[in-house]
């Protein structure tokens, strides 16, 4: 019998010492989103008992029943973000159907279930007396920002989200363009945040010069950013950030166990002399962005 | 009917059954604990250290899914010898199952030397990665030849009064030839196989998909091919025969057994169901006694032409 159909087992990983659990979650919302993108929402009450924004999970896309048949492809598990926590025991993912794995997980319908291990990873840090918290995200990068500005709004920072795309089809949310005034996404300021999106076809400028702009006018106390979407974005932000404001970043790499055990998903990180290696899965994917070696970083 | 024995002798390494974890799939074995019992099983091979730290290959993509089956070019990144030692082994011991710890070096001398450090250890055996595929030097350089091989395990052989257990590239001609070496300069059993070297390339940019260039291949696609190698070997020495190559569920172990090994190893499976080997220990116990076969031994290289 397969291991995915015991109760969850606490793993060593995670933060805290708490998880990773191994459970068999069930489907229980499946909509497909504008564009390419998809929501599922997983019942998972062990993981959405101790998720921290940012972390993610990993997910074998074939059904738990046939673990035991090394299939010809989605062969490893996905990692997808935690998007959100939708209680009392929900774990939300939002995802762009890019490849096998996401259309697999796109065809799923309520009542289904997924073989699932998390939480995994260190997730944003945040805390008490940040007074406003910059969140920006590119593209699908938007994924986890919802239940990061549910913590932060929570602990009652001013929350700022700068948003950006190529196009409007390239984020899993809904753009409401004003005549007069900015985009916005309406999901997402519900949660608490002060929306401004940009897309390059558009508005026909980058979120970084977005940033760029606007950092003057952060207080030079008590004002953090935080930022997940691609690394050409990422790497232009920590420049931006560098000396003015501390700025944690969202790393993606390809993964094979998830946990930090086969050294597949590393970044270059500083230290004394010269560089070393983290793992996005288990450091990650969430580090300060000083602490990355951006030259060494492949785009 | 009284439950099948399953127990295997590794020279003087006794397993109480033959299911083992494969080297370098679950690093020293801490990150994996807890989502499943690896104390059940015969054997935890740990991953392959070196005498120095490596930091392993280059950032940028270290692992490819490609069709049944991945591509890793890990490059050894290990802590190497001395924090093993220390730091890592005695978590791993806390198992309660044999740790094999896995070497591999860049000279002949590197490999003894870490034999040595390891014979008052409590591993229970040790692997001589002679195979890596995703290192320039040492590695599968002593893998592909049959003399160097040797001359590997005979300097281990001499550093050690563990068992050893030589782990077999299957990037050779003759890859019986290697593994009769190696039972020759006194290794107790031979391991087979380490990965296929390969290459995936992205038609857009035209550059290889892994970082490194190359890497090595596992999955189920290798599986017949592994299958094929370790009866070759099996039947060209007397010592157990270790198998290898993406076994995913008791069906594939058996069929390596009923090829001629001794015991087997999980591998990449464990990334998609982390007791893997766990449910292939319970599958093959079903076998045996839904086929009222007593003794796993009794199967071993069975197979009939
Ligand atoms: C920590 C983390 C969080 C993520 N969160 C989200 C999210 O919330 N929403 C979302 O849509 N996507 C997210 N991704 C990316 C997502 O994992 C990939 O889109 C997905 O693995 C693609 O699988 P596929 O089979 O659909 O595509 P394919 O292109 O067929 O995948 C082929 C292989 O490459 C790997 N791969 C491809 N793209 C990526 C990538 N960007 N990162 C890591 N591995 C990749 C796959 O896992 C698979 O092994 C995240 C990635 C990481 C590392
Ligand atoms: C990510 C990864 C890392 C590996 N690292 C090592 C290693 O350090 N030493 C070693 O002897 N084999 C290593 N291997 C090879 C495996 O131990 C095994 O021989 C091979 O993967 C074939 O078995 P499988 O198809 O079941 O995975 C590694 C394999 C993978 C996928
Ligand atoms: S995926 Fe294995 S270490 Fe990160």
């Amino acid at each position: 019998m397969s291991q995915a159909q015991r109760r969850a087992e606490p793993g060593a990983g995670g933060s805290a010492g708490r998880g990773p659990f191994r459970l068999r979650a069930e489907v229980v919302e499946s909509e497909a989103l504008p564009a390419v993108h998809h929501r599922v929402v997983l019942r998972a009450p062990e993981i959405a008992a101790c998720a921290q924004p940012g972390q993610f999970v990993h997910i074998w896309c074939h059904p738990p029943a046939e673990i035991d048949r090394p299939p010809c492809d989605a062969l490893l598990r996905r990692p997808y973000s935690i998007s959100r926590l939708r209680p009392p025991d929900g774990v939300e993912i939002l995802l762009r159907v890019r490849g096998v794995g996401g259309r697999l997980l796109a065809a799923k319908t309520v009542g289904d279930a997924l073989d699932v291990i998390g939480p995994l990873g260190n997730g944003f840090r945040t805390w008490p007396d940040i007074g406003v918290a910059v969140v920006v995200a590119g593209g699908i990068g938007l994924a986890p920002v919802p239940a990061l500005i549910a913590r932060l709004a929570a602990s009652g920072a001013r929350v700022v989200l700068l948003a950006g795309a190529e196009t409007d089809e390239k984020i899993p949310f809904r753009v409401e363009r004003p005549r007069a005034g900015r985009a916005t996404l309406p999901e997402v300021a519900a949660l608490g945040a002060e929306v401004t999106f940009v897309s390059e076809s558009v508005e026909g400028i980058l979120i970084t010069e977005v940033v760029a702009l606007r950092l003057d006018e952060l207080p030079e106390e008590g004002s953090a950013m935080f930022a997940c979407g691609p690394r050409a974005m990422l790497k232009r932000l920590a420049e931006v950030a560098s000396g003015h404001i501390p700025l944690q970043v969202s790393l993606e790499e390809r993964m094979a166990c998830g946990l930090g055990a086969c050294r597949s998903c590393v970044v270059p990180v500083r230290c004394d002399n010269g560089t070393a290696y983290k793992t996005v899965c288990r450091d990650g994917p969430v580090f300060d962005a000083a602490e990355i070696d951006w030259e060494r970083l492949t785009p | 009917m009284t439950a099948p024995d399953t127990a295997v002798s590794i020279g003087s390494m006794s397993m109480k059954n033959p299911v083992m974890i494969a080297s370098g799939i679950f690093g020293y074995g801490d990150e994996f604990r807890g989502l499943a019992e690896y104390g059940e099983l015969g054997a935890l091979v740990l991953k392959t250290v070196t005498r120095q730290p490596r930091e392993g290959n280059p950032p940028g993509h270290r692992t490819v899914e490609t069709p049944a089956g991945m591509l890793n070019a890990i490059g050894l990144e290990n802590v190497g010898l001395e924090a093993f030692v220390r730091d890592k082994l005695p978590a791993a011991l806390e198992y309660g199952t044999n740790i094999v710890a896995s070497i591999a070096g860049e000279a002949v001398e590197e490999f003894a030397e870490c034999a040595r450090a390891l014979d008052g250890t409590g591993v229970a055996a040790i692997e001589i990665n002679i195979s890596c595929p995703n290192v320039k030097k040492g590695g599968m350089a002593f893998g592909v030849d049959a003399g160097a091989s040797a001359e590997v395990a005979a300097a281990v052989r001499a550093a050690t009064g563990k068992p050893i257990i030589a782990k077999l590239t299957p990037n050779v001609t003759d890859i019986a030839g290697v593994a009769v070496a190696c039972e020759r300069a006194g290794a107790d059993a031979v391991s087979l196989v380490n990965t296929f070297s390969a290459m995936a390339i992205d038609v857009e940019s035209r550059r290889p998909l892994l970082a490194a260039g190359s890497g090595g291949l596992s999955g189920p696609a290798i599986r017949p091919a592994a299958v094929y190698r370790v009866y070759q070997v099996a039947q060209a020495v007397e010592v157990p025969v270790i198998g290898m190559g993406v076994i995913w569920n008791a069906s594939d172990a058996l069929e390596f057994i009923i090829a001629g090994a001794s015991a087997v190893a999980v591998g990449t499976a464990l990334y998609a169901d982390p007791a893997a080997g766990n449910r292939v220990l319970n599958g093959i116990r079903d076998y045996l006694e839904s086929h009222s076969i007593a003794r796993l031994s009794d199967i071993v290289g069975s197979v009939e032409l």
